[in-house]
């Protein structure tokens, strides 16, 4: 039973990881070129790299979680053990886009004082 | 058989909590849309982007607190049980999705606002170098 849940929550893990890793690498381009002020080259170099970063913390975390799980038996078990890991995953996920999110809005504001200077 | 009720009541809450983030989010980021451009004075580009981020970050976080509180950890023994529990744990997270829509309109009005202050305070200076003597020499 244990095997056939690490299964579907490495797949499942994998599957959102990718996902939005693969927006914020779509998305995220607009401010960092913003902030480089629109060197191309520079910024996608970057984006590259945070995105690497990105897929190593997170699906890390994800196999690192593998090894602290409990006997499964039966199937609701199965179930919550799975969602609830989940949903660790996915709140850490969140709590780290809204620091980027904040650390994009702290930069710009900096920005924005050395253009006024 | 109390095994089987618990699983009966978790996959009748995943489909039912995910639909329900689905639709609020949808709804929230279809309208915030116009708000992101007015707060970014009309670039259209960046409005529609941290748009999209903040949609993710909605859904992740709301999806991530459904699946971490989706556990019941007591047996379930017939089927008026498994109605309380499960309307309990729906009703429980249809009222903080509905404090996170809150927060996040207070978040767009606030910005609306910060950016209209913003605005009228350039066209206030504007007006005042207009207004403003030169110096006596």
């Amino acid at each position: 039973m244990n095997l056939i849940g690490y299964i579907i929550f490495l797949a499942v893990a994998y599957l959102i990881t990718v996902h939005v890793g693969l927006v914020f690498f779509r998305k995220g381009r607009v401010y960092i070129l913003f902030l480089m002020k629109g060197d191309v080259d520079y910024s996608d170099a970057i984006n590259r790299l945070l995105l690497i970063c990105y897929y190593l913390v997170n699906l890390g975390y994800a196999a690192v979680m593998v090894s602290f799980w409990n006997e499964i038996t039966t199937l609701a078990e199965l179930v919550s053990s799975i969602t609830t890991m989940l949903g660790r995953l996915v709140i850490t996920l969140a709590i780290l886009h809204y620091c980027n999110m904040f650390a994009i809005y702290l930069l710009s504001v900096r920005h924005k004082k050395t253009l006024k200077q | 058989m109390e095994t089987s009720f618990v699983a009966i009541a978790y996959f009748v809450y995943l489909p039912v909590v995910i639909a329900l983030t689905w639709y609020v989010a949808r709804t929230l980021f279809k309208n915030g849309k116009i708000f992101m451009v007015d707060i970014f004075h009309g670039r259209v580009e960046i409005a529609t982007c941290t748009n999209k981020l903040f949609e993710l970050g909605f859904y992740l976080l709301n999806v991530g607190f459904a699946l971490l509180i989706m556990e019941i950890s007591r047996g379930i023994s017939d089927q008026q049980e498994l109605m309380e529990v499960l309307s309990k744990k729906l009703g429980g997270y249809s009222i903080y999705l509905g404090l996170m829509l809150f927060f996040n309109m207070m978040l767009f009005f606030r910005g609306k606002k910060a950016s209209k202050k913003r605005e009228q305070d350039q066209l206030k200076m504007e007006w005042m170098k207009t207004q403003i003597p030169p110096p006596i020499k």
